[in-house]
């Protein structure tokens, strides 16, 4: 084979798409990581419940109003989920959340399986973004060209966010040093809770983005957040930097082997992932949000 | 200090009296010798077919929540995955049988021997890890091998999502296949696997390995410093709890013979977590509790399709409200009777952890 059919550019493009997915999902999840110690093995399922309510919504009104609306319903979901949970269970250990919002993704997902049935569910891009554009001489979905401008521009405006703002200076001390941060006047909980809507409308978010791309059914939770896992491991717990990297590096990995060898497309992630884990345990990143 | 973080089965051994009476010991153990005894006639007493069925499935899953257990209590390590090693043992001894076409009892051998030493070779890998990536990196491990067992390519070894359905050559300790699938009739088995299980996890809990287990939990750095290796010890932990789930996904596969993909999925796994943390990982025998009722509330809601929202619900309330789970309920409501109340500082040490 040669080189131009390993990496053509509509191929590029596939994998910048499920990439640019992925690093909203896991810069939302390192964010709630980096700031309150929780794991959320939820945030698969409010990936999927972003996905459903999008389709309720998009037959409702339209796509647009739906990738307005649901980030706001996740992120009231956010709210909830930082008064119900993890403040209440605040002094217990890291491992006993995690297992909370194990339980919670559970439940999420029964509730769904109730309210929208089993079986998956298609949802069409909106009309504007359902033809194809030329790429390179060749035709290609301007949908994940827009998710992909979608993914990546979220992720800049996190950056700059956590970057150039006050409150976003405030949380990457927080994240770093609790303690001290707090001694300096800075409000962790308030911080916290904007934090975890923040990543739970995130979930939200490409929830909605995914309905065109994907197939919507109830596995879809679980699947997305074994691939989200993998990616902030490897990218290092909390970093988002990192968590970016890793989602490229999964896209590209996934797109490439599920080419020329299923089998070694499904074994990849978790191979690099044992990798990483072995030369370096804390992961690409430095760690928390950076 | 230590008995804050050693949270050693003797709670949970009513008959445990102080343990340096030789007299008592000697009444411990034959009380738990005559319970294994009389365990062996349950079929003759329980009449009805469902019980039965019930009690061997709930065996299943409480030797795999053991195995769960035996590793969250000594190592605080959280086992998500469980199915990646239930579900292996159970696929190795399949296509043992289906493709290389072992004896029944030669499977079974090979199925211990090469699942035990897979665990090692991961635990060697997985231990480097912190507590969370643990758990995740073994739940990442489940949906690998599930995915994988599912490729077109392994069809031809793993028969894909159609599964592998076994016909045993030979008998098994003198059972044959068609009375390993009846639940009376393969009693005998589940139970001594479930015993010998139970001893293995009680007994490395009151060994020194599994002092030192709690104690790298509780401080691994102080144990580095003190020239302790903290490393080994819980590869060896792990290999351990891979033996106990190998059986039970031999049990699995003796019971069912038959091996399916879902037997690597994510929420079967997470069903033997799931009746740990209902029954309590503080004790040996609280795991096992907690998959009778796991089993019990399977039966009950398991047809109205409630039973993972229920499940949900159950493991949110349980983490909240009865961290130690029913046997730790239990064990305090015993205590509370005997009018002795639950001693107060053991739970501040505990809250302090």
């Amino acid at each position: 084979m040669d080189l131009s059919q390993v990496l053509s550019a509509s191929q590029i493009a596939n994998a910048l798409a499920l990439a640019s997915l992925l690093t909203i999902l896991a810069s939302g999840l390192a964010l709630i990581f980096g700031l309150r110690d929780v794991m959320n093995f939820g945030h698969g399922s409010l990936f999927m419940l972003g996905a459903y309510l999008s389709y309720s919504l998009g037959g409702l009104m339209n796509f647009w109003a739906a990738l307005v609306i649901v980030p706001v319903l996740l992120g009231a979901i956010g709210v909830a989920f930082e008064y119900l949970a993890i403040r209440p269970l605040q002094k217990r250990t890291h491992m006993e959340i995690a297992l909370v919002t194990f339980g919670l993704s559970l439940i999420i997902t029964q509730l769904i399986v109730k309210g929208w049935g089993p079986t998956a569910l298609s949802i069409s891009s909106p009309p504007v973004l359902s033809g194809s554009i030329d790429l390179f001489g060749k035709p290609y979905p301007v949908y994940r060209v827009f998710l992909i401008f979608m993914g990546f521009g979220t992720c800049l405006a996190l950056g700059y966010w956590l970057k150039y703002t006050k409150s976003g200076m405030h949380v990457r001390a927080a994240s770093q040093q609790p303690i001290v941060a707090r001694m300096m006047g800075v409000n962790t909980d308030r911080l916290s809770l904007l934090v975890v809507c923040l990543g739970t409308s995130f979930a939200g978010l490409a929830g909605v983005l995914a309905g065109p791309y994907l197939s919507v059914d109830p596995n879809l939770g679980a699947s997305i957040l074994i691939s989200c896992l993998i990616v902030v491991v490897i990218g290092g717990l909390g970093s988002i930097g990192g968590a970016i990297a890793a989602s490229v590096l999964y896209g590209f990995i996934h797109v490439m082997g599920s080419i020329h060898s299923p089998t070694l497309a499904v074994l990849a992630p978790f191979i690099m992932l044992f990798v990483v884990l072995l030369w370096r345990p804390q992961g690409f990143g430095s760690g928390r949000v950076t | 200090m230590m008995s804050a973080v050693i949270n050693t089965p003797t709670q949970a051994m009513p008959a445990a009296m102080p343990r340096r009476d030789s007299s008592s010991q000697a009444a411990f153990w034959l009380f738990w010798a005559a319970v294994v005894i009389l365990g062996l006639f349950v079929p003759s007493v329980v009449a009805s077919k469902y019980v039965m069925g019930v009690l061997v499935n709930s065996i299943i899953l409480g030797v795999a929540a053991v195995a769960v257990g035996f590793l969250a209590c000594q190592c605080g390590l959280m086992m998500f995955g469980a199915a990646a090693v239930t579900g292996s043992a159970t696929y190795i001894f399949a296509i043992a049988i289906a493709r290389y076409s072992f004896s029944t009892g030669a499977a079974v051998a090979f199925t211990l021997f090469a699942t035990t030493a897979l665990c090692a070779i991961v635990g060697a890998l997985i231990m480097r890890t912190r507590p969370l990536p643990f758990a995740m990196l073994t739940l990442a491990l489940g949906q690998m091998l599930k995915s994988l067992v599912m490729t077109t390519d392994m069809r031809p070894i793993t028969g894909a999502d159609d599964g592998l359905p076994l016909t045993f050559s030979g008998t098994f300790l003198g059972f044959t296949q068609s009375q390993m699938s009846k639940p009376e009739s393969f009693w005998p088995i589940a139970w001594l696997a479930i015993c010998g299980v139970v001893l293995l996890a009680w007994a490395v809990g009151h060994s020194r390995l599994g002092q030192v287990l709690r104690a790298i939990t509780a401080n691994e750095e102080r144990m580095r410093f003190s020239g302790f290796n903290t490393y080994w010890p819980r590869v060896i932990a792990f290999t351990l709890a891979g033996f106990m789930g190998t059986v039970a996904g031999l049990l699995a596969g003796l019971h069912q013979a038959f091996a399916s993909p879902e037997l690597l999925d994510f929420l079967t796994g997470g069903n033997a977590l799931i009746s740990m943390l209902l029954g309590g990982f503080g004790t040996v025998l609280g795991p096992v509790l907690g998959a009778v009722l796991f089993v019990l509330g399977q039966e009950k809601f398991g047809s109205s399709g409630h039973l993972e929202l229920l499940t949900g619900v159950g493991v949110v309330l349980v983490i909240a409200v009865f961290p130690r789970g029913a046997m730790g309920f239990i064990h305090d409501s015993w205590a509370w009777l005997r009018g002795r109340l639950p001693s107060k500082k053991k739970e501040q040490a505990r809250a302090a952890d």
